[in-house]
């Protein structure tokens, strides 16, 4: 027997893979794309399309910020928890890699990003962190077909990635 | 003309979406036969998941043939026979072959996404990689691995 087992999921899915991180990985091409030089027209973004990444950024900031403030509040979910949140970072970052000038915001560098969950109590701990990831997740979805070229294959890998999240805090 | 207002002097302007949507297709296709290893590997109380899975890699399949006809594009045929990229002998390898089928979709649709054109595909790609990616969830959950959730379904690490 022969085929897609060993084609499209192999060798021709990590060619893609490459194409993808090739497209994915730094910020000159992007940068370069935005500011109308050379470079992929799938990756050209508009400046609402700037903005719509940079709000996207501050969704993550407030998620990363919110599996801190739940970690705080009931330790003992570091267990699920923590992998989950390192995973949110790893997302945050690269999201930051893919728009354009950003950095980190006032919000996220306090720590204090507006969850509105200033105080979580530990009971309710981790119900509230799985509806900040919901949230999470819902607006990447959202967003994500509004883009084109690598930032919404990002947005959009993201979202699923949250989705899957989401079920292991119920 | 695409719905990002971008027009083009080829034949299609969709030609590299369509590419991509024919690699999204032949991973339903390798889908749909490879949940039939599967199932097989597993006792019939717990191939509940598998029915569901089939049916929505099958579901997918059918949309993505009917949506390539519509631009007058040649739907990829499945292939006759796959070869299995481990041996499936114990439920342990069958819910790790779901694995492999769940993550190869995943990339299939993630690249749909970055080739798609027209927004109306980009909604169809991002549903189709997050149903993907939470069953890949319960197989990894099955199959033993940790941790069960990835950043980035259907992207380098």
């Amino acid at each position: 027997m022969s085929g897609p087992l060993s084609s499209p999921l192999g060798t021709a899915v990590f060619s893609r893979r490459s194409l993808l991180a090739a497209a994915l990985a730094g910020t000159a091409l992007l940068t370069a794309a935005c500011t109308g030089s050379d470079g992929d027209a799938a990756d050209a973004v508009t400046p609402e399309q700037v903005d719509q990444l940079a709000a996207q950024v501050q969704v993550q900031e407030q998620l990363v910020s919110a599996y801190d403030q739940a970690l705080a509040a009931d330790p003992s979910l570091a267990a699920v928890a923590g992998p989950l949140a390192e995973q949110a970072r790893a997302q945050l970052e690269r999201l930051r890699a893919a728009a354009p000038g950003s950095t980190p915001s006032a919000a996220a560098s306090t720590g204090a990003a507006s969850t509105g969950a200033a105080a979580v109590e530990a009971a309710g701990a981790r119900s509230w962190l799985r509806t900040q990831v919901t949230a999470a997740a819902a607006a990447h979805t959202a967003a994500c077909p509004g883009f084109t070229g690598g930032r919404a294959a990002l947005l959009g890998s993201i979202a699923a990635g949250l989705r899957g999240q989401q079920g292991q805090l119920a | 003309m695409a719905d990002d207002g971008t027009t083009s002097t080829s034949a299609s302007p969709t030609a590299a979406e369509d590419a991509a949507l024919q690699e999204a297709l032949a991973a339903a296709h390798a889908a749909v036969w490879g949940y039939g290893v599967v199932g097989a590997a597993l006792p019939a109380e717990a191939r509940e998941p598998v029915v569901a899975a089939e049916r929505a890699h099958q579901d997918l399949r059918d949309q993505l043939t009917a949506l390539l006809t519509s631009r007058q594009a040649d739907p990829v045929d499945d292939e006759g026979g796959y070869a299995l990229p481990f041996p499936v002998l114990s439920a342990g390898d069958a819910a790790a072959l779901a694995v492999t089928l769940e993550e190869g979709a995943s990339v299939a649709w993630t690249w749909v996404l970055d080739q798609a054109t027209e927004r109306s595909t980009r909604e169809l790609a991002v549903a189709a990689l997050t149903a993907a990616e939470l069953r890949a969830v319960g197989w990894r959950a099955q199959a033993g691995r940790t941790p069960v959730t990835t950043p980035f379904p259907g992207l380098p690490a």
